[in-house]
């Protein structure tokens, strides 16, 4: 299946930099030719004072303040690498909430 | 039925200044500045009037909070955004009946010691706008407002101010943002107007129907008001059919009379004749209601017990053999189209219901789907600045309430029942 890698691209984390962030993770996933990978914008996980937010489906890994230098970590990831566990600061009740609405096919 | 602001039906036909004082017209003024602002405040309170712009507040006790500040220079704001889809009562008033809308701004300007008033109206109300400046010109030329208001030590400036026609536009704040210049954000609350409104001073923001009712209670007193209508809505409200009714337009009927009469006897019925599968009384923003609640009087005690609102009075009906998913997908995307954007939750609620009501209406999401409806409205609750994020719940929870089979006919055969 697939990797969705969802970028928030709501008020908060957009004035934190998410379009640069989303556009960065485009370029290095292309880069590593993860071909089964796809980086999409997503309107808001609900947890703008954390933000920016990206989240990674089916995977189920969110990763919270996210800044350009943890793209690296995040690319390796993507292509099968370990989860990166310091940027997993979610609730995991807002976590379910937004899990059950990706396993609904909203995204 | 004998109306308050229509007394003989809704006419069409503007009602020139003359027309308007051989009916009494500016009388309530004249009497009115030979009294103090607190008589005008107290009988508007005895009378009951509550705002006509959808919240249904008393509007004496608006007056009160703003009437009591100490603070100077104090605003009076007309909202005549009217940007309720469907809603033509303010505009059908400001064309109309001009004299009667500026009596009451005078009125209320007094009551709360205002020195300016802002007619705030929708840009795209070319005849309203035209009749209400034609008619400020005549009473400011009668000496009804301007520098010592009919010789009394009452001054008033008035000012007609463009409201930008979408939907957040018409919201209070907003409109304070607007006459100062900005672009129509509605601003955190509290504070509220009252207290901290335009430029930072106390303002009272009072719909056009609301001022329109004022001329009349202080003519004829609160106790000839509270004739007309229940004892917790008192007075009259205007209602706008549209068409999918055979006679569309604007009524005006006294509160509780019930939505049957409004239905089948002012607006004769669905078009077709089709049969009514679900009522809208408060459109876009209500609970539906099914057609066993046609006896339910429109007031707004009344309403709440049946489970829905009475709103602005855009009554909406959707005909039996529609699909309630349809309905509900086309509010969704108006409220996720009109959210102005500045609070995270509200863009995120009304894009993420929005996208979900897709899914259904595709088949797709199974029926997990329709338990997150409820979840991100919950987690969403009370968030936004404005009341938009509150809009699209009740239309979304009574349809997946009173009409499941359409929801699951949606995910089991990716049809809609209704093609």
């Amino acid at each position: 299946m697939k990797t969705v890698c969802l970028v928030c691209q709501n008020v908060d984390c957009k004035n934190r930099g998410s379009e640069q962030l989303m556009a960065e993770l485009q370029k290095r996933v292309q880069a590593k030719g993860l071909a089964d990978v796809e980086v999409k914008p997503y309107m808001c996980f609900g947890a703008c004072q954390e933000g920016p937010n990206i989240v990674l489906y089916p995977e189920k890994n969110w990763y919270a303040s996210v800044k350009i230098e943890d793209l690296d970590e995040i690319t390796d990831r993507l292509a099968g690498g370990p989860h990166v566990q310091r940027l997993d600061t979610i609730d995991s009740s807002l976590k379910e909430l937004i899990y059950q609405l990706l396993d609904t096919g909203v995204f | 039925m004998e109306g308050i602001l229509f007394p003989h039906g809704v006419v069409q036909g503007r009602e020139g200044l003359t027309q308007y004082q051989a009916r009494n017209g500016y009388r309530a003024l004249v009497e009115a500045v030979k009294t103090t602002p607190g008589n005008v405040i107290e009988e508007v309170m005895k009378a009951g009037l509550r705002g006509r712009g959808g919240a249904g507040f008393p509007t004496g006790k608006k007056w009160s909070f703003t009437g009591e500040c100490a603070e100077q220079p104090r605003y009076l704001v007309m909202n005549g955004g009217e940007d309720e889809p469907g809603s033509k009562k303010d505009r059908v008033l400001m064309e109309n009946l001009p004299h009667l809308v500026i009596e009451g701004v005078i009125l209320a300007a007094y009551a709360i010691g205002a020195s300016k008033a802002y007619l705030y109206i929708n840009a795209n109300y070319a005849a309203a706008t035209k009749s209400i400046s034609d008619a400020l010109a005549e009473a400011k030329e009668a000496g009804y407002w301007g520098e010592s208001v009919l010789g009394s030590n009452f001054s008033l400036a008035i000012e007609i101010t463009p409201a930008p026609h979408n939907y957040v536009a018409g919201e209070d704040t907003a409109a304070l943002e607007v006459i100062e210049g900005k672009k129509p954000w509605p601003r955190q609350k509290p504070p509220f107007p009252v207290t901290v409104g335009l430029f930072g001073k106390p303002t009272a923001v009072n719909n056009v129907e609301t001022l329109a009712n004022v001329a009349p209670i202080i003519l004829h007193g609160a106790d000839w008001y509270r004739r007309f209508g229940t004892a917790e809505s008192p007075g009259t409200m205007i209602f706008s059919l549209n068409d999918d009714v055979n006679r569309p337009g604007v009524y005006e009927l006294h509160f509780g009379t019930p939505l049957r009469h409004l239905i089948e006897e002012c607006g004769a019925g669905m078009t077709g004749g089709r049969r009514i599968k679900a009522i809208m009384p408060a459109a876009p923003s209500s609970s539906y209601l099914p057609p066993d609640k046609m006896d339910t009087p429109l007031d707004h005690n009344s309403m709440r017990e049946a489970g829905s609102a009475l709103g602005c009075g855009v009554v909406r009906l959707v005909p039996e053999g529609s699909c309630i998913v349809e309905e509900v997908l086309k509010i969704s995307e108006f409220f996720t189209a009109e959210s102005c954007g500045q609070c995270p939750a509200c863009r995120m609620e009304t894009n993420t219901l929005t996208s979900l009501l897709k899914k259904v209406q595709q088949g797709q999401g199974g029926k997990p789907i329709l338990e997150q409806f409820g979840k991100i409205l919950a987690f969403n609750k009370g968030k936004g600045f404005c009341n938009l994020i509150s809009m699209p719940g009740p239309p979304i929870e009574s349809a997946l309430k009173l009409f499941p089979e359409d929801f699951e006919a949606h995910l089991n055969t990716g049809k809609c029942p209704a093609s």
